[in-house]
C-alpha cells in the first residue's frame, strides 16, 4: 500500500506548491475582477442597474450646483466646471475606497466565504483588488455620466480638442492606483471591525473630501488644513484631471492666500508639479497602505477575525 | 433482562408544571400558551428591550465606531460648510448645513439599519427565529428602532455642537415648543418610514443593497439637505408631501433660523400636521406590510432563502 503511494507521488512535482508567480496572479486577479462584476451587475437589467449607478454621483453633483444656484444666482454659472468635475471625480473616489472595504465585510459576513478565499492559494490582496476593481469600474460609469450630464444639461463649457491628454493619462492611472491603495488600507480596518462598518468607507471618504480642494479651492481651509491637503495625493489628481480637461481654469491648490502661493512663490501648480507631487505622495501612500494591510491581516488571522461575524 | 419497573403499575401523572413559559404553574400546554394581555405586552416589550440591547451595547464595544460614526462624519459636514464660506454665503447657511448634518445622523440609520435591517437578518439567517418566536415582530422593529435612535442621537448631537462651536452658528428660535414637538415627530416619522421599508427591503431581495445607496444622495438632494428645499420647486413640494427627512428639516429651519425668513414652504404648524400624518401612515403601513411579508414568506417558504 505504502509503496503504492509512494509510486503514485512519484508524479506530483513539489514546484507546483509554488505556484506559478506572475500567471497565478493575473489569474486570480482576472477571476476576482469577474466575480466581482457579477455580483455588482449580473442580477437585474441594464436599465434598473445603470440608474443605480448614475443616481448617486449624480444627485451629489446636483446639490452643489444648487448650492451655487441658490447663493451665487446666475453667477455661480462660471464655477459649475469646478465643482462638477470635482464631485464627479469624488464618485470614483468613494467607489474606489468602499470597493475593498465592502468586498470584505461581504464576503465575511453576509456570504461567509472569506475564511475559505483566505485559505486558497490565491493571493488574498490580489483578490481584494480585483473585487474592487469592479465597483471602480461601476464609480468611473457614475463619474462619465455625471461630467456628460455637466455638459449637455448644466451647460458647462467643455473644448474636447482642448484636453491634454498625456496629463489625463498620467494623473488617471497614478490617481486609480492611488485610490485602489486607499482602498486597501479600509480593506485592513474593516478587517479590524464589526459589520457595522458599511459606512466606514463612505465617512473616511467624506473626511477627506473636506482637505483635497474637490469642490472648493484649499485657500478657504485654515492653514493646517491646507498643508494636509496638500499632502494628500487626491488633491494632485483632482487637480490633475481637472488642469487637464479645462486647462487655465480655476486651480483648487493655488490663488491668492493658499499655502501654496506661499510656499511656492506660484501662483498655481504647472503640470509637472502636479505629476511630480502625485507621483511622490501616490507612492507613500501605497507604501504605507503595504504595510498597513501586511499588520493588519495578521492581526485579524491571530485574533480569528478573518471568519468572525457580528450583527446590531 | 428486564428493565427496571417493567411490569409495575405506571404512578398517576401529575399536572405539569411550566413555569419557565408562562411565569406561573399551568395544568398543561394548552394553558401555557394562552396568555394574558399582560403578558403579551410584557413579553413584547422585553423582546424591544432586547432587540436595542445589542444597539446600545454595541456602542461600548467597537471603539472605531467613535472615529468613523461621530468625528468622521463631522468633517463631512464641514466640507459643505467651507463651500458656502468659499461662496460668501450668509452666516444663517451654514447653520443649514450644520443641520442637514446632523439629521443625516438619523437617515443613515434609518437606511442602514431599519430598512434593510430584516434583509441583513435574512442573510444571516436570524429572520426565521424572529418569526418563529412568540412576539410580534413589529416589537423587533420598534427595538431596532429605540437602539438605532440612541446610536445616531449621539453622532447627531456631536455634529449639532461641535459644528454649531466651531462655525458659530447662531440659532434664531422663534417657538421652543413647536420646534421640540417637530424634532420628535420627524424622529417618529423617519423610523416609521425605515420600519415600513424593513418589509419592503425584504421583498426585493438583493436590490436592497442598490436602494440603499439609492436612497443616500439622492434623497439628500431632493429634501434640501444643504439649501432650502423651496429652491427645488415642484420636486421640493413632492419631496415634503413624501419624505419625513425633507419635511421634518424644512420645519426645523423655519423654526431654529425664524430670523431668516426663509419662504417657499409651507408654514411649520401645517408641516407638523404632515409629520403627524406621516408617523400614523408609515406605521401602520408598516404593520400590514410585515404581516402580509410573513404571510407570503411563510406560504412560500422563503424565510431561509439566503443571498437572493
Amino acid at each position: 500500500m505504502i509503496e503504492a503511494t509512494i509510486g503514485r507521488d512519484e508524479r506530483f512535482d513539489p514546484a507546483r506548491t509554488r505556484g506559478q508567480g506572475r500567471a497565478d496572479l493575473f489569474r486570480s486577479f482576472r477571476t476576482a475582477v469577474a466575480l466581482g462584476w457579477k455580483m455588482e451587475a449580473n442580477w437585474t437589467d441594464p436599465v434598473l442597474f445603470f440608474i443605480y449607478s448614475v443616481a448617486k454621483p449624480l444627485a451629489s453633483a446636483l446639490i452643489l450646483v444648487f448650492m451655487l444656484q441658490v447663493i451665487a444666482g446666475p453667477a455661480g454659472q462660471a464655477l459649475r466646471p469646478f465643482v462638477i468635475v470635482g464631485s464627479a471625480l469624488w464618485s470614483l473616489v468613494v467607489s474606489g475606497i468602499a470597493g475593498l472595504a465592502w468586498a470584505v465585510l461581504d464576503d465575511r459576513e453576509r456570504y461567509r466565504m472569506l475564511k475559505y478565499i483566505y485559505v486558497s492559494p490565491s493571493s488574498f490582496v490580489v483578490v481584494l483588488l480585483g473585487r474592487g476593481i469592479a465597483r471602480l469600474a461601476v464609480g468611473a460609469m457614475g463619474a462619465g455620466i455625471t461630467l456628460a450630464a455637466g455638459v449637455l444639461v448644466l451647460g458647462v463649457p467643455f473644448d474636447p480638442g482642448a484636453i491634454d491628454w498625456p496629463l489625463l493619462l498620467a494623473v488617471l492611472v497614478l490617481g486609480l492606483a492611488t485610490i485602489s491603495a486607499l482602498g486597501v488600507v479600509m480593506a485592513a480596518i474593516c478587517l479590524q471591525t464589526r459589520q457595522d462598518s458599511w459606512t466606514y468607507p463612505e465617512a473616511v471618504a467624506g473626511a477627506l473630501f473636506l482637505v483635497v480642494g474637490a469642490v472648493f479651492p484649499l485657500s478657504v481651509l485654515p492653514d493646517p488644513l491646507q498643508l494636509l491637503g496638500l499632502l494628500s495625493p487626491l488633491t494632485w489628481w483632482i487637480a490633475g484631471i481637472r488642469q487637464a480637461l479645462f486647462p487655465g481654469g480655476p486651480s483648487s491648490i493655488g490663488g491668492t492666500g493658499s499655502a501654496w502661493l506661499r510656499l511656492s512663490g506660484e501662483v498655481n501648480p504647472n503640470d509637472l508639479q502636479i505629476v511630480l507631487v502625485l507621483l511622490a505622495t501616490g507612492a507613500v501612500v501605497t507604501l504605507a497602505s503595504a504595510i498597513l494591510f501586511r499588520v493588519g491581516e495578521g492581526r485579524a488571522r491571530d485574533r480569528g477575525l478573518i471568519d468572525r461575524t457580528t450583527g446590531s | 433482562m428486564t428493565a427496571p419497573g417493567a411490569g409495575q403499575p405506571r404512578p398517576a401523572l401529575a399536572a405539569p408544571v411550566l413555569p419557565a413559559f408562562v411565569g406561573r404553574p399551568t395544568a398543561g400546554p394548552r394553558e401555557a400558551a394562552s396568555w394574558t394581555p399582560r403578558q403579551v405586552i410584557a413579553n413584547n416589550l422585553r423582546s424591544v428591550v432586547g432587540r436595542a440591547y445589542p444597539r446600545i451595547r454595541g456602542l461600548t464595544r467597537e471603539p472605531s465606531w467613535v472615529l468613523f460614526e461621530m468625528l468622521l462624519p463631522f468633517l463631512t459636514t464641514s466640507s459643505f460648510v467651507f463651500v458656502y464660506r468659499a461662496l460668501d454665503a450668509p452666516q444663517a447657511y451654514i447653520g443649514f448645513v450644520v443641520l442637514g448634518g446632523a439629521m443625516t445622523a438619523f437617515w443613515l440609520n434609518v437606511v442602514w439599519m431599519m430598512a434593510a435591517q430584516l434583509y441583513w437578518e435574512k442573510d444571516q439567517g436570524n429572520l426565521e427565529l424572529y418569526f418563529a418566536a412568540p412576539m410580534n415582530v413589529m416589537s423587533v422593529l420598534f427595538g431596532m428602532a429605540v437602539g438605532g435612535l440612541v446610536m445616531s442621537s449621539t453622532r447627531a448631537a456631536v455634529v449639532l455642537l461641535v459644528a454649531t462651536v466651531v462655525y458659530g452658528v447662531t440659532f434664531s428660535v422663534s417657538q421652543w415648543g413647536l420646534l421640540i414637538a417637530v424634532f420628535i415627530l420627524t424622529l417618529a416619522a423617519l423610523y416609521g418610514f425605515g420600519m415600513m421599508l424593513a418589509s419592503l427591503f425584504l421583498m426585493w431581495g438583493r436590490e436592497a443593497w442598490h436602494m440603499t445607496q439609492l436612497m443616500i444622495e439622492p434623497v439628500y438632494f431632493v429634501s434640501g439637505l444643504n439649501f432650502p428645499v423651496g429652491r427645488l420647486g415642484l420636486l421640493g413640494a413632492v419631496a415634503i408631501a413624501l419624505i419625513p427627512l425633507a419635511v421634518g428639516l424644512d420645519a426645523m429651519r423655519q423654526l431654529a433660523f425664524a430670523s431668516t425668513g426663509v419662504t417657499g414652504t409651507p408654514e411649520p404648524w401645517i408641516e407638523t400636521l404632515i409629520l403627524v400624518a406621516m408617523t400614523v401612515i408609515f406605521v401602520g403601513l408598516a404593520r400590514i406590510l410585515l404581516h402580509s411579508m410573513e404571510e407570503r414568506a411563510r406560504r412560500e417558504g422563503r424565510l431561509t432563502v439566503r443571498w437572493r
